[in-house]
């Protein structure tokens, strides 16, 4: 397996803020990887410089082989990155079929069949097919989460990038959206990386895990041996015990 | 019958009211005064396709009607060319405007854009008087060409150019395009991590939007004869903008409504004089206090859904 995503010293300031620290890891094609960390990781940071909406000030990024760093993040999505943003900004005043149809216009995927009918076959898939005619304003909360990923998928990415896809659901909720996730990373051979909290789906979720703090990695390797490393121990103390809530 | 159909039809019927209601009043007044009700129609029309869709409010749209109607005004009096010439030389200068101005502050967020719209109608609005050598200043140029001799036909010549462009923008609106226009304003990032070049569409539909408004322009001085400073005010820009939500924001054929509605509600206030912009005012308020999504598209709405 050749890695699909190779990231090399990547730093990001803000200010006075060392937000990203020298960062550097791989994705194997069709691996599922997590980004786990304390609030102010930088790993929505990091997210934002891989998609495009933030500059790095040093390292790169390649994805199949091209660099990313310097494009735009419609241009990034064109070449097969698609990302979900943390907090849901649906196309307000639209309907849940037109917000997943815009996206089915990106450069990439233009003349890859109807928009509309491709946007109606994408909500049937992530389960929002009855809504599709609503206006999105009346979506509930975890409904939003599926649309991103519909929005995310209508570009036909070849690594998805899902920036807690589990933040904010009932607990009900969230084994089915891990469900869905591990379904389309199947149906559509995708590479997905995933930034979450600590969450037991997660861990049962993922392939492996980049633990991070302070903008730095701290450890990677498997949930099992991530809630056993003492630096990921460590980050997370004070806060709560990562090991018995993980179990 | 489809939701498109009915328009199309209410579309045809509001032009036909148009093209007979100057062969019923038929006094040059009256027509006089549906010309420049047409003119703000096409103006208000192409406001509404970039900043109505696009949720990117421009306060200084008399940039592109000034830069048209003075570029009709140059080609004419300065350099006695046809007057027809202005119809194509006019929206090509809007558009180098609308290049100027939406590049360097469509790609920024916040109110860079509408500021800096507001400030290039103003300053051109004093570069006029300064170069009143070439501007006439105050007075303007007077003394252009007419298209067209008898006014009738003008009438209707600016009427075409008002279909024309309404029909042309209302088909963008519908398609693909009008679709991402809207994503722009639900939500840009968004946007972009849709795979969509946002900084492309929105200075794209600028330029259209400044071609209409100084094809609009040209028209409007072949039909007054004379340009003057007054067509870079803002005051001419809010009046579009206040158009634009009396006939409804976002559905072109709206704004049209509102120009044609307002313009003839000050011509039939005129007896009031003073008392004029008192009721106009009056008038607003209860409209905008009352029908917030304006009066002409959602009245359209409302109409068409008990239409069978």
């Amino acid at each position: 397996m050749s890695a699909l995503l190779q990231v090399e010293g990547l730093n990001k300031h803000f200010g006075g803020l060392h937000a990203v620290r020298d960062v550097s890891f791989s994705l194997q094609r069709g691996s599922i990887t997590g980004v786990l960390g304390p609030n102010g990781a930088g790993k929505t940071t990091m997210f934002n410089l891989l998609s495009g909406f933030i500059r790095p000030d040093s390292g790169t990024v390649l994805f199949d082989g091209s660099p990313l760093v310097g494009l735009a993040p419609h241009q990034i999505v064109n070449c097969g990155v698609a990302r979900t943003f943390q907090l849901a900004r649906p196309f307000a005043g639209m309907t849940v079929l037109e917000n997943v149809e815009v996206a089915c216009l990106a450069r990439r995927v233009r003349h890859s069949g109807a928009p509309r009918a491709r946007a109606a076959a994408l909500l049937d898939q992530v389960g929002l097919g009855s809504q599709a005619d609503n206006e999105v304003d009346v979506l509930p909360y975890g409904d939003l989460r599926r649309l991103e990923i519909a929005r995310a998928l209508a570009t036909r990415p070849s690594l998805l990038l899902l920036d807690e896809p589990f933040a904010g659901l009932g607990a009900g909720e969230v084994g089915p959206l891990a469900d869905l996730i591990r379904a389309l990373h199947k149906s559509e051979g995708l590479t997905i990386l995933l930034i979450e909290h600590k969450l037991r789906e997660f861990m049962q979720l993922v392939h492996e895990i980049i633990a991070m703090d302070f903008g730095e990695i701290i450890a990677v390797g498997s949930a099992a041996e991530i809630v056993r490393h003492p630096r990921v121990i460590e980050a997370y103390l004070g806060a709560d015990d990562p090991v018995l809530e993980l179990g | 019958m489809t939701g498109d159909r009915i328009d199309w039809i209410g579309a045809l019927g509001a032009l036909a009211l148009l093209v007979v209601i100057p062969l019923i009043f038929g006094s040059s007044y009256i027509i006089g005064v549906m010309t420049v009700a047409l003119c703000y129609g096409m103006w208000a029309a192409s406001w509404d396709f970039m900043s109505g869709l696009t949720g990117r409010e421009n306060f200084g749209h008399s940039l592109f009607i000034g830069a048209g109607a003075y570029t009709a005004g140059f080609l004419d009096v300065n350099f006695g060319l046809s007057p027809w010439w202005s119809l194509l030389a006019a929206p090509l200068v809007a558009v180098l405007f609308g290049i100027l101005m939406g590049f360097p502050t469509l790609r920024l967020r916040g109110p860079y854009f509408a500021l800096a719209m507001l400030s290039g109608s103003a300053v051109m609005q004093n570069l006029t008087i300064i170069f009143s050598v070439y501007t006439g200043g105050q007075d303007g140029l007077n003394g252009l060409t007419p298209l067209l001799d008898s006014t009738l036909a003008q009438y209707y010549l600016t009427l075409g150019f008002l279909a024309a462009s309404g029909v042309l923008l209302r088909l963008i609106a519908n398609s693909p395009w009008g679709l991402i226009l809207r994503a722009i304003r639900g939500d840009e990032a968004t946007c972009q991590a849709a795979g969509i070049n946002v900084n492309f569409y929105k200075i794209a539909s600028l330029m259209i939007s400044a071609a209409v408004a100084g094809l609009g322009g040209a028209l409007y001085a072949h039909y007054q004869l004379q340009v003057g400073p007054d067509l870079f005010t803002v005051v001419l820009s809010i009046n579009i903008i206040i158009m634009v939500y009396v006939g409804g924001i976002g559905s072109i054929y709206g704004p049209i409504g509102g120009a044609l509605l307002l313009n003839v509600l000050t011509e039939t206030l005129r007896g009031l004089s003073e008392y004029r912009l008192w009721v106009y005012t009056l008038v607003l308020v209860v409209i905008l206090f009352f029908l917030p999504q304006g009066a002409i598209a959602p009245l359209w709405r409302r109409i068409r859904r008990v239409l069978p």
